[in-house]
């Protein structure tokens, strides 16, 4: 139990770190002094700290709360569903965001607010439509949970061409659009994460508060309705929760749901499947991996500077690939 | 010489003298097909913004001359597009149809195993970096895009185990690592580039032309006739890699050579008119439907299933009244998902049928 604890107080320290360092790296280097009296003491004319302030410390922060929401939805998911490549990503809801913000804006003109709105709408659209599909597919009589990523991918297929249907058909939005659909943190988006960042803070509150039973249903329904947890009910708040939260970020930078399937798989192994330390665990390494993509998709290319959706996608598709791999064809067992 | 005779199973059959033979059912229903597309064709042709049609094309046949804006409507938009258009449609689900076979798997499509995605990266890489490359190299650029692909894909599922679902789930993680690689394409090329690469890669036929299907009619010629020359074996595949080789079939060389012009196949769709997910899955099937055939007599029919879906998609696209041009792989994609579900769904069931 203790290095479990560990575990927790060094990611702590770590997103401490990686969030100074984020904020200090750049096209101009500002040391750690700046960034203190930034915050303490703000100087309107020194032109570092108004960097710090106004464009740093904005992108972290949606950084931060995008990664450690889709963290812990995927580790939310992961254990509901008992597959290990469930992920928001992967499950229809960040697909079905985007296709909803994309049709609001091409469509009817959505403002800022609203595009909010469409993409929760859209999130817990594409979700149901991917069980629903499952459940159509035969979800129940499969083991492994294989039509249910199966049935994801094909609803995030849907949805993402018809938005890509939808941008083409205007091309003078569509370079809008563009950068925001593959995922992309940036200080402008800053007024969003200001509008919405309640509903992530209270889904990430109600998931914390359900880690207990949350726990004991990763053990098995059964075991966990005879240990007096109501399945029923902590099924629907937390998929609710989860589904609110990951809207809510999608809609502010856009689909970077790939941290959600590979940050569970990343903390399990050191916190095990307790929920009450593994949520915790799961938000802060999630922000730090959300941290970290961002430094290197800015800095790493120079001149250019990459979309961090984008870079987590080229991750997470290559953790994807290895997952398939270790629980789907890994020891004899006959695919099916 | 030509005469009718009783197959093992009892059902009628033309048998040729050299010993070929083809069951009754499946001729008619080719010949069906056939008339189907020719139909569906006619129709393709007197749809659009300009008042022209079918007469007007037997006309102008004849030798009476039209005026300027109906003959182009014509000659330079609508026949190339029904015939590019047929001509994918074929390519892609006969890739399909090899694929289940070689895979043993009914779910098997160019698209869902990634191959498609290979293609496109390799041709945007090439567009992008090399745009001085001379256009004749696309196909071949594509060829081993896909043909990579499927290696890599081969290598991750291990030959013997890509029946089942699992190598579907590899395809899609091969596709996510490749679709990340097109978007930083799409999103850091200059936007008319971007917005070109984007348009293809939904598949369209909106560029379709004499010039472009010119440059895919020989890289289809030598598809097809591979296929046709090494098809044969695929009705022996069909009953197990162990029951093949019992057979006498030498499995070890024919599969690859088989799977290449599979992937030749897709890829040369794939550089002519972009993607057409679903259709290698679907084709196939709908044409088990009509008329259950085996090896290569259901090739001919999953391939002529394919070309008459691609001109009807894009018939009804055209007359669709609305300012949203919708590109044809994404129409056969919102199309393909439910029915692609349903035939999961189908699969569940005669799984639990099954002993």
């Amino acid at each position: 139990m203790r290095h479990r604890g560990a575990f927790l107080i060094s990611a702590a320290v770590l997103l401490v770190v990686t969030l100074f360092l984020n904020l200090s790296l750049g096209a101009i280097v500002i040391p750690t002094s700046t960034i203190l009296s930034a915050f303490l003491s703000f100087d309107r004319q020194d032109y570092a700290q108004n960097v710090v302030l106004y464009q740093r410390l904005p992108r972290a922060l949606i950084a931060l709360y995008v990664g450690a929401l889709f963290a812990s939805s995927g580790s939310v998911l992961q254990g509901l569903t008992r597959n290990p490549l469930a992920s928001p990503a992967t499950l229809g809801i960040s697909a079905g965001a985007a296709a909803f913000v994309v049709g609001g804006v091409m469509l009817f003109d959505f403002g800022l607010e609203a595009q909010g709105f469409a993409a929760l709408a859209g999130a817990i659209l594409g979700f149901l439509a991917s069980l629903t599909m499952a459940r159509f597919a035969g979800l129940s009589r499969d083991p492994r949970g294989l039509s249910l990523i199966l049935s994801g991918a094909l609803v995030s297929m849907l949805l993402i061409g018809l938005a890509n249907a939808l941008l083409l058909s205007d091309p003078s939005r569509r370079a809008d659009l563009l950068s925001w659909i593959s995922g992309n943190i940036n200080h402008v988006y800053a007024d969003r994460l200001f509008s919405v960042w309640w509903l992530g803070a209270v889904s990430l509150g109600l998931l914390f508060a359900l880690a207990r039973p949350l726990t004991l249903m990763s053990l098995g329904r059964e075991q966990a309705a005879s240990a007096g947890v109501n399945v029923d009910l902590v099924t629907r708040l937390s998929l609710a929760a989860v589904m609110v939260g990951s809207g809510s970020a999608v809609a502010i930078c856009g689909p970077i749901g790939f941290v959600g399937l590979v940050v569970p798989h990343l903390v399990r192994p050191f916190v095990g499947q307790d929920q009450r330390l593994g949520l915790p665990a799961c938000a802060l390494t999630g922000a730090i991996a959300c941290l970290l993509a961002d430094m290197v998709a800015r800095e790493a290319f120079q001149p250019f500077v990459l979309n961090t959706g984008v870079l987590l996608d080229l991750l997470g598709g290559l953790a994807f690939l290895l997952i398939v791999k270790r629980f789907y064809l890994a020891g004899g067992e006959a695919a099916r | 010489m030509i005469r009718r005779a009783r197959a093992l199973d009892g059902r009628s059959v033309l048998r040729l003298g050299n010993g070929f033979q083809i069951r009754l059912h499946n001729l008619a229903a080719a010949l069906a097909l056939g008339l189907a597309c020719l139909a569906l064709a006619a129709l393709a042709v007197s749809i659009g913004a300009q008042e022209v049609g079918l007469a007007d094309l037997l006309r102008s046949l004849t030798g009476e001359p039209l005026d300027p804006a109906s003959a182009y409507a014509l000659w330079t938009v609508r026949l190339p597009r029904i015939v590019v258009g047929f001509l994918a449609g074929w390519a892609v689900a006969l890739s399909g149809a090899v694929l289940q076979s070689l895979a043993r798997n009914p779910l098997a499509d160019p698209g869902l195993f990634g191959l498609n995605q290979g293609s496109m990266v390799a041709i945007m890489l090439l567009l992008v970096f090399l745009p001085a490359a001379p256009r004749e190299i696309v196909p071949l650029a594509a060829l081993l895009g896909g043909l990579g692909v499927g290696l890599l894909l081969i290598w991750l599922v291990g030959g013997a185990r890509s029946g089942g679902l699992a190598i579907l789930l590899m395809g899609l993680a091969v596709e996510t690592v490749l679709s990340a690689i097109t978007s930083i394409l799409i999103l850091y090329t200059p936007p008319e580039t971007s917005y070109g690469l984007s348009a293809w890669l939904a598949g369209s036929l909106f560029q379709a032309s004499w010039s472009g299907a010119a440059a895919f009619a020989p890289w289809f010629a030598v598809g097809v006739i591979g296929i046709a020359v090494f098809g044969r074996s695929l009705a022996v595949y069909d009953l197990g890699t162990d029951m093949a080789r019992a057979i006498g079939e030498p499995v070890t060389r024919s599969r690859p050579v088989i799977f290449v012009f599979a992937v030749l196949m897709s890829s040369t769709a794939v550089s002519a008119v972009g993607p057409l997910t679903f259709l290698g899955v679907l084709a196939p099937h709908l044409a088990a439907f009509v008329s259950p055939a085996t090896g290569r007599a259901r090739l001919v029919l999953s391939s002529l299933m394919g070309g008459a879906l691609v001109i009807a998609a894009d018939g009804l696209l055209r007359g669709l009244p609305s300012t949203m041009a919708l590109p044809i792989g994404l129409a056969i994609t919102l199309v393909g998902v439910p029915l692609f579900m349903i035939t999961l769904r189908l699969r569940t069931l005669r799984r639990l049928q099954a002993p």
